[in-house]
């Protein structure tokens, strides 16, 4: 089944936030922020602005009626900044206009005296002066002082991979609308409907049964609008305070400017295997480059962290992970939520002992790959991992030793070209590290006339979980889909929900609907049993199949619309909620050790370029991969996030760049940031979904698909720098992004430009 | 008052000429099929097609960013946004989207839609190839395009049945079910519109494609008393005589690129100037407007000084005088251009025979991307193969784009990998670039240095080994 929203999307009929028609008297607002990196902030003057036409309100943190901070795990981020400014680009007031170009132009005429302090712009830096978030955490098993000594080769080095700008095609944006008594309603384009509910109803100083958030649809997301609540909380005080509804949109270029991206890593590594190439000992340490507050930053150096050993055994482990706090805006979430920096590491890693042997770094993946009984660094024993399974099915459609040979055999007769190729096997940890988020409702309400409504806490946003979600209901009440409706997530209909990300949207609230969906089915089941009053049949025998209820497998006279409206008359309860809590996940991060992911999500790709050595650029050619998708609830919705995934993790690889300037500002604008266009993807996508695969960990025998794909976009990476390999392999891997001037400096650039190999 | 179609609906406005169309369909016309996403023509959420009257009454639609479209400018033409395409259920392309899932968050889609449309009306025989081009500045982040391609692809295949006369285009789109049936009643609409006039007084700005200036300067444009360039049909015209190909300043890019003269006397333009943007622009910016914009690396400027092209500039007053284009850049941002003064016609040489063209261009993005370098080469070979004559240009090397001089050393020697060899060390060593956000400086030398090789192995047929 398609995702049910595309006839709209086609149409352009799809509601997003700036679509809502805009109520009477909206005002609209615009942020100030700082334009200094670091600073004591002495004065800040609005009366210019306050006095420009169109304008009704200046408001700074004296005017945040409860708590003046938005910090996501960590209370360091306050809406407005009240003495000290900390990056670029961090909100000190909000204008509020009674038009938007209004509200911009009396934005430019606030001026902000602030003394400049001395800003840190490098992680490793950062380190060096101790500014770091939380407490730096290392992950260890077996003996990996010890293992060196085994070790018949070693070897190390240092490497980056760069930020990522998330570039959802609708920037933040909340329309914020007053109620009665002091209470407010938010429409928001938010992945968070429980943190940032609360964020609201905290910094309006009331309760949060007073705050409703309303969420329809994203227009893609990615994690970029997970933690960071600045743009929704920020026109719901201004609609608080003024009475009036108010709406807050960013344009572009403030959107790239101010918002957080993916983090960029440094890299140390050492590993070391035995003469045949297995992995013995692999060390490490991760430096995050998390920006001025911890946001939602030290989640996403835990993922990375349990997951430093990618998709291979690795028995003695040490790897350390650093969160440093520098003075650019917070980065955030970003699909892959750090599996793609720790991921990278390893494939680094392993692909420099490879070299170093001089055997293909193939058969190194293949010989450590993850099999029944491997235990993981923090202590989870795998018992049925698909991953060896994927690799063999890519392997018997593609032959990966005779694309190795062809690549090799073209390498030897070509000059001005070179082909490169490369093999990424994915595990992909599925649940959020964070137990605590591992719970879903959902309230499922059949109406009289048949029709059924679903309220989650999950968001939709393209990638088709609520089309999964009304799968799950119509398999479960035993209906046509088209009958049933899934409805805005809304804090009123289901309150605390746990942000739709870490790719378990589905898996959390599809679990959650179908407890609800079953409870109400054994009503009916009980119902029906008494009101076709057969001998002898019982609930047990009764199933709704198809809108019809069926005895012992036969259908019966009774149709679903007509049942249900029995039942109602009946004094039946035809409304049914429901949770879910992923049982059996926990992890000590005391000890690092637990079991911190119900499932794992398993793939292997393969991808080959063709570079250009005479001017550095490159083409990815084709990517073949197999992924364990589970049982699909929807195929063509699955391929179509691994289709987007793996472009998303190819553009990280390869094009996508960001530049900040010396003063902390962001050079990069949205005419120099580019993301894969139609062109730029590979000519050739070819994906299987893995036959037979189940599992029984979540809903339907279906698994998780948002990010794991992403992975396979490290592949662009590895096979351009087997490509590179083949020209010299005289010097340092470069850093992610592989972009053409990294390339072509890697090529013929001089041997000491370190500006190519440092991601920043 | 400004009057224009707006899908089936005629709209007579008060609007500044200088608002742009997508604010106008979205807050005003109460239509937000049409999406803001980028605001600089970067990403094609806002495409729009703009259908406006060609010389003999018919309709000419193109795809255009929305964002960077002055209302003024769509005066007396059919707009068609998505809300304008479905009537009684999809449109082919709408339903071959859905069929193939080719959208996910939606946000990019209606933008796909009215872009693939365009390609429906303006391809000579719905080729993919085209298709593609089509869709060359409508960027999805979801997808990974990978749908849209099979969309766009069973598109082509439902449409090549069809009669290709583009004389009766809009009648063949309207029965395949490509465009409702209104489309067939526009040109007579529109011909009861008032026709717009170009009259402006002293200090309007001039205003060809606007695809710079309004990323430039738009809340002041939009005070600015406007002159549109779009209506002087007499600017828009292009033709070749015996010696040379005259280009109208007002000849859009993508209208320059796929002329049958262009085809026939530079074919290599048709595919190079692909690079300079995507369709969504090229149907906008003119070949002048890239010109006057006086980028250190237009890549139509790279291309015309290795040409040898001239410039015919008409002043306010009609005084005309023509101008060398290496002789057009002053300085950084600066041009050889007098206040009312416009280019009315690019002169460019025909290649005499033994003559090759040849553009290189590398940018991080290889679509709509500013280059890092770019180079063009005019070489004259005699048939022993040895250099009669060349021009050499680089961009993104100084503060304008740059003739490179002093290279007649080379007149004389074979047009060989050892004379390309040195050439590159020569015109390396000779320029200055600068760090910034398209590469540092030292790339940017370096990267020069390789495109020369690149040219070498071009035009002497070494094809990359």
């Amino acid at each position: 089944m398609r995702n049910t929203d595309l006839t709209l999307h086609v149409q352009g009929a799809s509601q997003f936030v700036d679509d809502i028609p805009t109520p009477a008297g909206c005002l609209h607002a615009a942020l100030f922020t700082s334009p200094v990196a670091r600073g004591r902030l002495r004065a800040l003057h609005t009366e210019a602005a306050a006095a420009a036409p169109g304008v009704v309100a200046v408001l700074t943190h004296r005017d945040v009626p409860g708590l003046n901070q938005v910090g996501h795990v960590l209370p360091d981020q306050p809406l407005f900044a009240v003495d000290e400014v900390v990056y670029v680009g961090q909100p000190l007031a909000l204008v509020v206009a009674d038009s938007r170009p209004a509200a911009l132009q009396a934005a430019r005429l606030i001026t902000a005296e602030i003394d400049p302090l001395e800003a840190v712009l490098d992680p490793l830096e950062a380190a060096a002066r101790g500014l770091i978030h939380g407490q730096p955490r290392t992950l260890s098993c077996g003996d990996p002082d010890g293992a060196w000594a085994q070790c018949a080769h070693v070897a190390e080095g240092t490497i980056a991979s760069g930020p990522q700008e998330h570039f959802y095609f609708e920037t933040q944006r909340a329309l914020a609308l007053p109620g009665e008594l002091g209470t407010i309603k938010v429409v928001a384009s938010s992945q968070s409907p429980g943190t940032f509910h609360r964020h609201v109803a905290e910094v309006l100083g009331i309760p949060q049964h007073c705050v409703e958030l309303e969420i329809r649809r994203l227009g893609g997301a990615f994690g970029g609008k997970e933690s960071t609540a600045v743009w929704v909380v920020a026109p719901a005080l201004a609609a608080f305070l003024l009475k009036r509804p108010v709406k807050l949109v960013l344009g572009r270029a403030e959107d790239l400017a101010t918002t957080g991206k993916r983090h960029g890593y440094r890299y140390r590594y050492r590993i070391g295997v035995d003469a045949e190439g297995r992995i013995l000992v692999y060390e490490a340490t991760f430096h995050q480059h998390a920006g001025a507050c911890a946001d939602i930053s030290l989640a996403v150096l835990g993922r990375s962290l349990l997951h430093a050993s990618g998709s291979y055994r690795i028995p003695n482990l040490r790897v350390t992970a650093l969160s440093c706090r520098t003075n650019i805006p917070p980065n955030n979430a970003f699909r892959g939520f750090g599996v793609p920096q720790g991921t990278f590491a390893i494939e680094v890693a392993l692909t420099r002992i490879a070299e170093v042997m001089g055997v293909p770094a193939t058969r190194l993946k293949r010989l450590n790959l993850l099999t029944a009984g491997d235990t993981l660094p923090y202590g989870v024993t795998l018992a049925q991992p698909t991953a060896i399974r994927c690799w063999e099915e890519l392997d018997r459609q593609v032959d990966l030793d005779r694309r190795h040979e062809r690549v090799a055999e073209y390498n030897r007769t070509h000059a001005d070209t070179k082909r490169g190729l490369a093999v990424v096997p994915v595990c992909f940890g599925i649940s959020f590290a964070q137990t605590a988020l591992n719970q879903a409702s959902a309230l499922v309400n059949i109406y009289v006339d048949g029709s059924v409504a679903v309220s989650t806490g999950a968001v939709e946003m393209g990638q088709g979980v609520n089309t999964k979600i009304a799968l799950v209901a119509a398999r479960t009440l035993g209906i046509d889909p088209a009958r049933v409706r899934v409805d805005t997530t809304d804090t009123t209909r289901v309150p605390n929900a746990s942000p739709t990300s870490a790719s378990t949207g589905a898996d959390l609230n599809g679990m959650a609907t179908l407890r609800a969906c079953a409870t109400l089915v054994s009503r009916l089941q009980e119902f029906a049993a008494r009101h076709l009053g057969r001998p002898g049949v019982g609930p047990g025998d009764i199933s709704i199949r198809d809108g019809v209820v069926h005895v012992h497998g036969e259908p019966t006279e009774l149709r679903w619309e007509k049942l249900v409206a029995a039942a109602q008359w009946a004094r039946i309860d035809l409304s049914s909620h429901d949770f879910y809590a992923t049982p059996d996940v926990y992890h000590d991060q005391t000890v690092e050790r637990g079991r911190p992911f119900a499932y794992y999500s398993y793939g292997t790709s393969v991808t080959e370029v063709l570079l250009d050595c005479v001017r550095g650029t490159y083409a990815v050619e084709a990517v073949d991969l197999v992924h364990d998708a589970g049982r699909p609830l929807s195929e063509t919705i699955d391929r179509g996030q691994i289709e987007g995934g793996l472009l998303q993790g190819i553009g990280w690889a390869t094009l996508e760049q960001l530049r900040t300037g010396p003063d902390g500002r962001l050079r990069t604008t949205v005419n120099s940031y580019k993301i894969p266009d139609i062109k730029f993807g590979p000519a050739h996508v070819g994906i299987t979904l893995l036959a037979n695969s189940d599992n029984p960990y979540a809903v339907c025998n279906s698994k998780a698909i948002g990010e794991p794909p992403f992975i396979h976009g490290i592949g662009a990476y590895l096979a351009l720098l087997d490509a590179l390999r083949a020209v010299r392999q005289d010097r340092p891997f470069p850093s992610l992004p592989l972009t053409p001037e990294r390339v072509l400096m890697a090529l013929h650039g001089p041997a000491e430009d370190e500006s190519t190999s440092q991601g920043r | 008052m400004l009057s224009f179609l707006l899908n089936q609906r005629r709209v007579d406005c008060l609007q500044p000429p200088g608002s742009v169309l997508l604010d106008f369909v979205r807050e005003v016309a109460g239509l937000p099929g049409t999406k803001e996403a980028c605001r600089e023509g970067e990403c094609g959420a806002c495409t729009v097609l703009v259908g406006r009257p060609g010389r003999d009454g018919s309709i000419e639609y193109r795809a255009c960013a929305s964002c960077l479209l002055p209302v003024g400018d769509v005066e007396g033409c059919h707009v068609v946004t998505v809300e304008g395409l479905a009537q009684a259920g999809l449109t082919l392309v709408q339903r071959l989207i859905v069929e193939h899932s080719a959208s996910q968050c939606g946000f990019c889609t209606p933008g796909i839609v009215l872009s693939l449309t365009g390609f429906c009306l303006t391809s000579p025989d719905f080729a993919e190839a085209d298709a593609l081009d089509a869709l060359d500045g409508n960027l999805c982040r979801c997808t990974g395009y990978v749908p849209i391609r099979r969309a766009a692809h069973a598109l082509c295949e439902a449409l090549a049945p069809l009669d290709h006369d583009p004389a009766t285009r809009v009648a063949t789109l309207v029965q395949a079910g490509v465009l409702p049936e209104y489309f067939l009643s526009i040109p007579e609409r529109i011909a009861g519109l008032e026709v717009p006039t170009d009259e402006a007084g002293e200090g309007a700005v001039l205003v060809a494609g606007g695809t710079d200036l309004f990323v430039q300067r738009p809340e002041e444009l939009e005070r600015t008393a406007l002159r549109f360039l779009s209506r002087r049909r007499d600017l828009a015209t292009l033709r070749v005589d015996e010696e040379t190909l005259r280009v109208g300043g007002g000849v859009t890019l993508e209208d320059f690129r796929t002329s049958p003269e262009v085809r026939a006397h530079f074919p290599s333009l048709t595919t190079d100037l692909l690079l300079h943007s995507s369709a969504i622009l090229r149907n906008r910016a003119t070949l002048a407007g890239n010109l006057v914009n006086a980028s250190p690396i237009g890549d139509a400027s790279i291309l015309l000084l290795a040409l040898d092209a001239r410039l015919v500039l008409v002043a306010r007053d009609g005084g005309r005088r023509e101008v060398p284009v290496d002789r057009f850049f002053k300085g950084y941002k600066q041009i050889d251009l007098a206040c009312g003064e416009l280019i009315a016609e690019i002169l460019i040489p025909r290649l005499p025979p033994g003559t090759t063209l040849h553009f290189e261009k590398v940018s991080n993005r290889t679509i709509l991307d500013i280059a890092a370098v770019n180079s063009a080469l005019r070489l004259t070979r005699d048939e022993a193969g040895r250099i009669v004559d060349l021009r050499l240009s680089a961009g993104g090397v100084a503060p304008v784009p740059l003739l490179l001089g002093g290279l007649e050393g080379f007149i004389g020697r074979p047009a060989d990998r050892a004379t390309f060899a040195e050439l590159a060390r020569v015109v390396a060593a000779a320029v200055q670039p600068i760090d910034d956000v398209r590469g540092s400086a030292a790339y940017k030398r370096l990267l020069l240095h390789q495109l020369v090789i690149a040219h070498g192995r071009a035009v002497t047929g070494e094809v990359g080994r």
